[in-house]
């Protein structure tokens, strides 16, 4: 088929791609490493800002909230500037690890930039499950612990997720940026490709191709789980057993059991 | 584990004579404003009592200082003989125990959402209990069975109408055994359909013998299960007694008023 494309003139490309395939596929692999590492880290990050900014305590609350307020206002690519080239710069005063190297100090850098935004998500999101929420898991006797983890931030999380979404998929394209440390992902390998075959429209045109099949499948993913967990679906085994556990005993008929004083049926 | 064996509760049921919950003196102010003035109120084992008064007089206030929601300014508020505060500190030793000898329904349900309406039941046996989950799950269908609603499982409280989550919530405040139910007004957000159902389960309760503590303004409901009844206002018991001593022969003039409003409340 691509002979006989190519054999009448309608093959649409002049770069032999399949002599690409392997830097390519490792250029991908490097863009989903650097998302994955950076949005991991950023989402930590995040969260543990979203709580400081949510904390009664002012010395708490305030250098969280100036570091939003900064990060949220400095370019993406002056943070992976200054990590990548300013930092060694420092080495005789800090030590050599300051010296992070191009994976490190590219993951650091979208770590660092969307750390400040989905802090954002996240304090909204907290903010927004309804103080009832707490009191209620109070008078149940939870834990402080318990009352985050299984009523606060499940709640929490339904909330975040659709910016939280957005933030990973906007990461995985912005990892382009980091062409400009020649940092090995596929914008890289675009650029070398271009480079040296000349046809940089077609080769733009593939990694734009590229791009959306990955990013397309990703939002719809991403889209789908959201609407599970808002329907309230059991993600985990445990859960979706123990609901099955549930669900048999209910289906049984048994008559209303007599109530205790003080005490269960 | 069951949780009968997971509890080392708060020393047993009272004895008869000694109140499950004793508040002495208690007082709370909010921004300087005192909402609670020197209460005192004593509710015996198996006992009804109904709190009554106008919205804003400390009803909710009084019944959220029990379990420590609120934190009371000064007095004393002993639960199934344990001093829980005493002068103007919390004595409690185990706040989370305490709160588990003390169900509570509140007027907004407070279902959490997430949670299917036996998970709602389950969530504290096993995270504040430590009961196993099948043994959880066992009691949560039970207790959802005595209200009434074991065919509504495995719905989310968005599913539910208002009335069946509020009897999802009674189930709740029941899963840990408490010795004594707070009721935080639980019929104001309820139609009148939804407000029978929750009575009902309610009255079955007090049949059982259950201790409950009541903030209502069911006065008719109020009259049919009590065997005691407050009234509040601005703050301070301005009268108590038997339900038909306070609502059917009331002495203070405070009283008289609040109970003409609903003959007819535009008068």
């Amino acid at each position: 088929m691509i002979h006989w494309l190519q054999a009448h003139g309608w093959w649409p490309f002049h770069v032999h791609w399949s002599e690409w395939t392997g830097q390519l596929l490792a250029g991908l692999l490097r863009t989903l490493g650097y998302t994955a590492a950076g949005f991991t880290a950023a989402a930590l990050f995040g969260l543990v800002l979203a709580l400081m900014r949510m904390s009664r305590i002012r010395l708490v609350r305030i250098p969280a909230a100036v570091y939003t307020e900064l990060f949220k206002n400095i370019p993406l690519l002056v943070i992976v500037f200054v990590l990548y080239f300013g930092l060694p710069e420092t080495k005789s005063v800090f030590g050599d690890w300051v010296v992070l190297g191009t994976f490190n100090a590219g993951a650091l850098a979208l770590a660092i930039f969307y750390a400040a935004y989905l802090s954002e998500t996240f304090r909204a999101a907290l903010a927004g499950v309804h103080d009832g929420q707490r009191e209620a898991a109070q008078a149940l006797g939870l834990s402080r612990w318990s009352i985050f983890a299984h009523v606060v931030f499940p709640q929490a999380l339904r909330l975040a997720l659709p910016g939280t979404n957005t933030m990973l998929v906007d990461m995985l394209k912005s990892t382009s940026l980091l062409i400009t440390i020649t940092a090995g992902e596929l914008m890289s390998v675009g650029q070398s490709v271009s480079s040296q075959t000349f046809e940089v429209m077609e080769v733009y045109l593939v990694l734009a191709a590229i791009y959306f099949a990955m990013c397309y499948p990703l939002s719809q993913a991403l889209l789908w789980l959201e609407r599970r967990v808002r329907a309230g679906a059991a993600l985990s085994l445990r859960r979706h057993r123990r609901l099955r556990t549930a669900r048999r005993l209910l289906a049984t008929v048994q008559p209303a059991a007599t109530a205790q004083p003080g005490g269960t049926a | 584990m069951t949780l009968e064996e997971s509890r080392t509760r708060y020393d047993g049921q009272a004895p008869p004579d000694r109140p499950v919950i004793a508040i002495d003196g208690l007082v709370k102010s909010f921004d300087g404003r005192v909402v609670i003035d020197n209460a005192d109120l004593h509710v015996l084992p198996g006992a009804i009592v109904t709190i009554i008064g106008q919205s804003g007089g400390g009803k909710s206030t009084l019944l959220r200082c029990v379990n420590l929601l609120e934190r009371p300014d000064r007095g004393s508020i002993d639960v199934a003989g344990e001093p829980v505060f005493a002068g103007t500190r919390v004595v409690c030793r185990d706040l989370a125990r305490l709160r588990q000898s003390v169900g509570m329904v509140f007027q907004r349900f407070n279902l959490f959402p997430h949670l299917t309406a036996v998970e709602n039941v389950m969530l504290a046996q096993m995270k504040a209990a430590g009961v196993s989950a099948p043994a959880a799950i066992d009691n949560a269908v039970r207790l959802l069975r005595r209200v009434h609603l074991a065919h509504r499982g495995l719905a989310f409280p968005d599913q539910m109408s208002g009335g069946e989550q509020q009897r999802v919530a009674i189930a709740r405040a029941l899963a840990l055994q408490p010795k004594v139910l707070l009721f935080d007004e639980p019929t104001s957000a309820l139609d009148p359909e939804s407000t029978r159902e929750v009575l009902q389960v309610m009255r079955e309760l007090s049949d059982d013998g259950m201790t409950m503590l009541i903030v209502t303004h069911e006065v008719p409901f109020a009259r049919r299960i009590s065997d005691s009844v407050v009234f509040l206002d601005g703050g301070r018991i301005i009268e108590q007694g038997t339900a038909a001593e306070v609502l059917d022969r009331p002495t203070q003039q405070r009283t008289k008023d609040f109970l003409k409003t609903f003959d007819d409340p535009l008068t």
